[in-house]
């Protein structure tokens, strides 16, 4: 009895065989699809812009991650005269780099070796960085703490020059203004979401911020992706820009950890 | 026998319950897996194919054909603003940069959906000049609800005369 049973039991097991059949021909049929129809611009001739050779791709976010922070600190000798050794600049002018996000330090070191984002020192700077190296670096000072330190000579929180303008500044950060479409800063750049790419501005000096917002609305600065932070910052007034910048660079933006 | 019978009748229920949500059951899934990839990637969007910042906002294709490319991203879309002429069929290709998004232009009854990955394509005709607001209607994100565009109808006429041979947008520039 037992012996028969045993008999049928590959007969049993057919269906299931054909229902595996058929789901991987279905299979094979779908994947064959031809997957690289894509419409062309009618009007080709145009002079195509990009604005920065970076990706957001698997392979981008491996060869990041992949840094070396104690590699990134032998490498950070080169760059500790302007942005102080424990990453916080003493000239106001330049951006700290204590607690920066790395994939927003690589991308920038990226765009200044392929001269999509132009500066007259760090451009040549970042020609001796390699993709690692720029990983590394990146590993090192993502993980500096951005906690005050009172025998480091540091510029940072600086008294806003214009206290009114804190209203302005806390308004974009919190709610953006939405009639003109601009976000609220803190949904890009922390502490309430992140975005790719975005720093986070909490410790961040207040005249490089300025600067930053003015190069990105006149276009002097144009290696963000998608033209994201071009928008935002065009439609900024010229009082708006200081206030925010003013506001960051007091140490009174949100995600503050240093007092 | 009526064991059997008890079980087959539930089984043509529980065969009908998954059919009658078969858009969830069926086509969601194989979409999931097979269905993907006719669209650009969304991360390289800037580097190659029709949606290069360059290539955005409205162009003038042959035979009087209007195309305006818009790209929807976390949390503005780019072009901001949009200008399009009235009265004629202006052809929208929008795709999104990360999650989806959705365009509804306040005052008309037109909506389109943005997807990561799918070129989303629609015809409209706006009759009238006018000025519309675009605010996205599909949560992003944090900022979802400052995200937002305007579109600008202009006069045939007008529209020629802006910028020709350019994609043009009513941006700041």
């Amino acid at each position: 009895m037992s012996h028969a049973s045993q008999a049928t039991r590959p007969r049993i097991a057919a269906p299931w065989l054909g229902t595996a059949l058929f789901l991987l021909a279905i299979t094979l049929l779908l994947s064959g699809r031809d997957s690289s129809a894509q419409k062309e611009s009618e009007n080709s001739d145009l002079p195509v812009r990009i604005p920065s050779n970076v990706a957001w791709t698997g392979e981008t976010l491996a060869i990041i991650s992949r840094g070396d922070a104690f590699r990134g600190l032998l490498l950070a000798r080169r760059c500790n005269h302007c942005h102080g050794e424990e990453g916080f600049s003493s000239v106001p002018a330049f951006p700290n780099l204590a607690g920066v996000d790395r994939l927003s330090f690589w991308k920038q070191m990226q765009d200044f070796r392929s001269g999509k984002r132009t500066s007259p020192v760090m451009q040549g700077i970042a020609e001796g960085f390699s993709a690692r190296d720029a990983a590394d670096l990146a590993a090192y000072y993502a993980m500096l703490p951005t906690a005050s330190d009172p025998q480091d000579n540091r510029a940072f929180p600086q008294a806003m020059q214009d206290p009114s303008g804190a209203p302005i500044a806390i308004r974009l950060i919190v709610f953006g203004d939405g009639q003109r479409g601009i976000p609220p800063c803190q949904s890009c750049h922390g502490p309430v979401s992140y975005v790719k790419g975005a720093p986070p501005l909490a410790t961040q000096n207040g005249n490089y911020l300025e600067q930053q917002l003015e190069h990105f609305s006149n276009g002097n600065r144009a290696n963000d992706i998608n033209v994201r932070m071009r928008s935002i910052a065009r439609q900024l007034t010229a009082e708006e820009k200081t206030a925010l910048s003013e506001f960051y660079g007091a140490g009174m933006g949100p995600g503050v950890n240093s007092r | 026998m009526k064991k059997k019978i008890g079980f087959a009748a539930a089984m043509v229920l529980v065969g009908l319950a998954l059919l009658s949500t078969r858009y969830y059951m069926v086509d969601l899934p194989v979409w999931h897996f097979f269905g993907g990839g006719n669209g650009p990637d969304p991360v390289t969007l800037h580097l190659r194919g029709e949606f290069v910042e360059s290539n955005l906002g409205a162009a003038e294709g042959p035979a009087g054909s209007f195309t305006v490319r818009m790209i929807a991203q976390q949390f503005v879309f780019v072009p901001q603003c949009i200008v399009v002429p009235a009265g004629v069929p202006v052809t929208f290709r929008i795709t999104s940069a990360d999650a989806v998004h959705q365009l509804s232009f306040l005052g008309t009854d037109y909506g389109l959906k943005a997807v990561p990955g799918e070129v989303t394509e629609a015809t409209f005709t706006f009759a009238k000049p006018g000025q519309f607001k675009i605010p996205c209607h599909e949560f992003c994100g944090a900022g979802h609800y400052a995200m937002r565009a305007h579109l600008d109808v202009v006069p045939r006429d007008q529209f020629a005369s802006m910028l020709p041979g350019e994609r043009r947008t009513c941006e700041p520039r």
